[in-house]
C-alpha cells in the first residue's frame, strides 16, 4: 500500500514537472513583471515530494502557490500582499484538522479540509515618514548573519512541520508588526512593536516530525499518567506584545549590529507538577509561554577569500527540562550566553566552503538538566555552481558535538528554464534517538521538487 | 591636376598644424594614457536605469532577468546597487558594491538573497567570478565601461575601425600572475573609441591563455551630454554561453538618497 502511494506520488510529481515545464516555456512575456505599471503581480508555484526511506512510504507531496501583488503608490510608498495556497497529498506532516493554538486568531490559516489551507502570508505598507522608513503590517523581520542556526533570527516564529528541513522563508511565520527604521549617527536604528501573539507551530503527536527527544519533551516513567493541560497563551494585546530594537552600522569595513528583543520565547515551557494518589502518580503538564530579554549583536567582514560572520547573544530567561524529581516544576531557569562564528571561503571559482561553530552556555545550570551546560554544534556547507549558475550542487552537514547526532543534506538543483528550477536531494539523519537530530533517524528521505515563477 | 592636389594637401597641412599634430599625438598615445582618458570620461555622478539581462546557453535556451540599477559617486568612491525585478522566483535578489579609488583597498560587496531574507557579505577576491550566472565578472559589473588602470600594464598596438569608428587597439596584461588569477584573465585586447574614449569591443583570454570571451558595446548615444552604451553583449567562447545587457530609461543626475546604498536598503528592496 505504501509502495503504491509512493509510486502515485512520484508519478504525480513527474507529470506535474512535465506540465510545469511546458507552461514555463509558454509563459508569455506580458505575464512577467512590468516596470511601467503601478501594479505588479507575480506568483511562485512550488511543489515538493519526499519519500521516507526507512518507513518505505511517501512522506509528502505538497504544492504551494504564492501569488504576490504590489502596488506602488509613489517612489516612497508601496503596498505588498503575499498569499499562500498550501496543499499536501498525504497529510503526514500536519495530520487532521489543525488546532492552531499557537497562532493568534487574526493570523490563522483558513483550512479547506485536512490537506489544504489558505494563508495571508504578508500584507504590509512600506513608506517614508519624517525621514523614517515605516513598514506596517504582516511581515517577516530577519536578524542575524548565521546560516541555518537561529540566535538572532528569532523575531518571527517558525513552523516545525518539517523540523528544520523546510527553507526558512517558507517556515518562518510572518507577524503583524510595526517596523520603523530611522537613520541615526550614520547607521540605521530599527524599532519593532509586535502585537501579534503567534508562536512556533509544533507538530502534534502522530506527525512525521513530532518531537520525541527528551531534550524537548518530558519523558514520563512507565505507569505514570500524564495530564496535558491546554496551552496558556499571553492574552493582552498591549502588555503581551514583543518589542525590539536593532542598530546597524557599516564601520571601517565591518557590518555591525546591536540587537535587543523583549519577547515571549516561541517554545512553550512545559511546567510539570506531580500528584500522588492511591491509584498512582499523575504528572500534569502546564505549557506556558515565558518572557525573555535577548541582548546581542552581529558582525561580518571580508578579508581576501575569507568572509567572517558572527552572532552573540545573552538570553536572560531560558528554561531547560530537568529529570530531578525534587525539582518543583520540572524545569530549570537559567541565563544563556551563545555565539556562532562562521567562515566562508571562496578561493575556488564558483565554489564556497562555509563552516560554523555554535556554542551555548547555561549560566545557572541545575541538577538533572536534560542538556549539558555547554552545548556545541558545528555546520559545514560546500556549494559549487556549474553552467553559468544553472546547476548548483551542495551538501550541508550539521553535527551536534554533545549528542553525536546530526543531519547531512546533499542536494542538486538545476534551472531548467528561465523561471523553472528543479531539484533533488537527501535528508539523512543519524545518531542517538535522544538527540535533536537523532530523534528523526527513521525520517531519512529522498526529496524531489520544482519551483516555477509565473 | 596632380600639382593642384599637392598644393591643396600642402595648404591643408599648413593651415591646420594643430589638428595634424593632435592626430599624430593620439596615434602615439600610450596605453595607460588611453586608460586614463577612459576613466576620465564623464559618466555622471548619479545614474539610474533598467537593465534587461538576457542569457543564452549553447543550446539556445534563454533566461531573462529584469533589473533596476542605480550608481552614485561619493567623491571618488563609486557605489552601485542592482535590484532584480523578475522573474518572480529570483525577484528581490539585490547586489551592492562599494568600489574604492585606493588600489590597495578591497571593494566591499553584499548580496541579498530573498530565499534566506538575509544580506550576505561577499569576499572582494570573488571579482573574477561570474556575476549571478552572466558572462560578466563581478569586476566587469563594478567597472561598467571604466577600467582598472592599476590592475594591468597597458600597451597600444595600433588603430582599427569598429562599426565605422576609429579606435585604438590596446593590449592589457595583468600586472602579476596573482592579479591574473583574481581577474580571471591573462590578457585583454580592447578597441577604444578615439573620440569618446569608450571601449567598443574587447577580447579576453583566460589564465591558461586560451580565448575566453568577446565583449561588444553597441548603441552608444548621448544622454544628457553623457555618452551612454545601451547594449553590452558578451560571448563566452569556451562555453558557448552569451549574455546581453540592454539598458532602458537611463537617467543621469536624479536625486538619490545616500541611504539607498546600504545593507538595509538591499533588504528593503526596490
Amino acid at each position: 500500500m505504501a509502495r503504491s502511494y509512493t509510486a502515485c506520488g512520484i508519478l504525480a510529481l513527474a507529470g506535474w514537472l512535465i506540465a510545469a515545464s511546458a507552461l514555463a516555456e509558454s509563459t508569455p512575456d506580458e505575464t512577467k513583471s512590468s516596470q511601467s505599471s503601478n501594479h505588479r503581480f507575480s506568483a511562485v508555484l512550488e511543489s515538493e515530494a519526499a519519500y521516507g526511506m526507512a518507513r518505505d512510504r511517501a512522506d509528502k507531496l505538497e504544492m504551494l502557490l504564492e501569488p504576490q501583488w504590489e502596488y506602488r503608490w509613489s517612489d516612497d510608498t508601496r503596498i505588498t500582499g503575499i498569499a499562500r495556497l498550501y496543499t499536501e497529498g498525504f497529510d503526514h506532516l500536519e495530520p487532521g484538522r489543525l488546532s492552531q493554538g499557537e497562532v493568534a486568531p487574526n493570523s490563522r490559516r483558513l483550512q479547506l479540509g485536512d490537506r489544504t489551507d489558505i494563508e495571508l502570508r504578508e500584507f504590509y505598507m512600506r513608506t517614508r515618514l519624517w525621514g523614517m522608513h515605516l513598514t506596517l503590517g504582516k511581515q517577516q523581520v530577519v536578524w542575524g548573519k548565521a546560516d541555518g542556526l537561529k540566535l538572532l533570527d528569532v523575531v518571527n516564529p517558525q513552523n516545525f512541520r518539517e523540523f528544520i528541513l523546510d527553507n526558512f522563508d517558507d517556515s518562518r511565520i510572518p507577524l503583524w508588526t510595526v517596523n520603523a527604521e530611522v537613520p541615526v549617527g550614520g547607521g540605521n536604528l530599527q524599532l519593532l512593536w509586535i502585537p501579534d501573539r503567534t508562536y512556533h507551530r509544533l507538530p502534534q503527536a502522530g506527525a512525521t516530525f513530532a518531537f520525541s527527544s527528551p531534550l524537548i519533551v518530558p519523558q514520563a516513567p512507565p505507569g505514570v499518567t500524564v495530564n496535558l493541560r491546554p496551552l496558556e497563551r499571553p492574552h493582552n494585546i498591549m502588555m503581551d506584545s514583543d518589542v525590539g530594537m536593532r542598530f546597524s552600522k557599516f564601520w571601517h569595513g565591518w557590518d555591525l549590529t546591536v540587537n535587543y528583543l523583549y519577547h515571549f520565547a516561541d517554545f512553550p515551557v512545559l511546567f510539570q507538577s506531580v500528584l500522588l494518589t492511591p491509584s498512582g502518580a499523575t504528572v500534569t503538564v502546564n505549557p506556558r509561554y515565558e518572557r525573555n530579554h535577548l541582548i546581542g549583536g552581529s558582525l561580518s567582514n571580508a578579508f581576501g577569500n575569507l568572509t567572517v560572520r558572527g552572532e552573540a547573544i545573552y538570553n536572560t530567561d531560558q528554561f531547560v527540562l530537568t529529570t530531578n524529581r525534587r525539582d518543583g516544576d520540572g524545569v530549570i531557569k537559567s541565563g544563556e550566553m551563545a555565539y556562532v562564528l562562521g567562515l566562508d571561503w571562496s578561493g575556488i571559482q564558483d565554489t564556497m566552503l562555509s563552516v560554523q561553530l555554535f556554542q551555548s552556555w547555561l549560566l545557572h545550570p541545575g541538577d538533572g538538566m536534560v542538556r549539558d551546560p555547554l552545548d556545541t554544534m558545528t555546520t559545514v556547507l560546500l556549494r559549487r555552481h556549474f553552467l553559468n549558475e544553472t546547476l548548483e550542487t551542495e551538501v550541508i552537514w550539521l553535527q551536534s558535538v554533545n549528542q553525536g547526532d546530526g543531519l547531512v543534506r546533499p542536494k542538486v538543483s538545476y534551472e531548467l528554464r528561465d523561471n523553472l528550477k528543479i531539484w533533488t536531494g537527501f535528508d539523512l539523519f543519524y545518531g542517538d534517538r535522544k538527540g535533536l537530530f537523532g530523534q528523526f533517524d527513521r525520517n531519512d528521505r529522498l526529496v524531489i521538487g520544482m519551483e516555477m515563477g509565473l | 591636376m596632380r600639382s593642384h592636389m599637392q598644393n591643396l594637401i600642402m595648404a591643408l597641412f599648413l593651415l591646420s598644424p594643430l589638428a595634424v599634430s593632435d592626430v599624430a599625438a593620439e596615434s602615439l598615445l600610450a596605453g595607460e594614457e588611453i586608460a586614463r582618458r577612459i576613466n576620465a570620461r564623464n559618466e555622471g555622478e548619479v545614474v539610474s536605469r533598467f537593465i534587461t539581462m538576457a542569457m543564452t546557453d549553447r543550446s539556445g535556451t534563454e533566461r531573462v532577468r529584469e533589473t533596476k540599477s542605480i550608481r552614485k559617486y561619493f567623491g571618488k568612491e563609486k557605489r552601485t546597487i542592482i535590484f532584480y525585478l523578475s522573474p518572480s522566483n529570483i525577484k528581490d535578489t539585490a547586489f551592492l558594491t562599494y568600489d574604492y579609488p585606493e588600489a590597495d583597498r578591497d571593494d566591499d560587496q553584499w548580496l541579498y538573497l530573498p530565499a534566506a531574507r538575509k544580506v550576505r557579505r561577499i569576499s572582494a577576491s570573488d571579482r573574477g567570478d561570474y556575476f549571478l550566472g552572466t558572462d560578466f565578472t563581478y569586476e566587469d559589473i563594478r567597472k561598467e565601461t571604466k577600467v582598472g588602470i592599476e590592475d594591468y600594464s597597458w600597451k597600444t598596438l595600433g588603430e582599427e575601425t569598429i562599426d565605422g569608428h576609429r579606435c585604438f587597439l590596446v593590449e592589457e596584461i595583468p600586472v602579476t600572475d596573482k592579479m591574473a588569477k583574481e581577474l580571471g584573465y591573462s590578457k585583454v585586447q580592447s578597441w577604444i573609441d578615439a573620440e569618446i574614449w569608450m571601449v567598443r569591443q574587447a577580447k579576453y583570454w583566460d589564465v591558461a591563455a586560451n580565448p575566453l570571451k568577446t565583449l561588444q558595446v553597441r548603441e552608444i548615444t548621448l544622454i544628457q551630454d553623457i555618452w551612454t552604451a545601451h547594449q553590452l553583449s558578451v560571448e563566452n567562447h569556451k562555453t558557448g554561453h552569451k549574455t546581453v545587457f540592454t539598458f532602458k530609461d537611463v537617467t543621469y543626475g536624479q536625486s538619490v538618497k545616500d541611504e539607498m546604498f546600504t545593507e538595509d536598503a538591499l533588504r528593503r528592496g526596490y
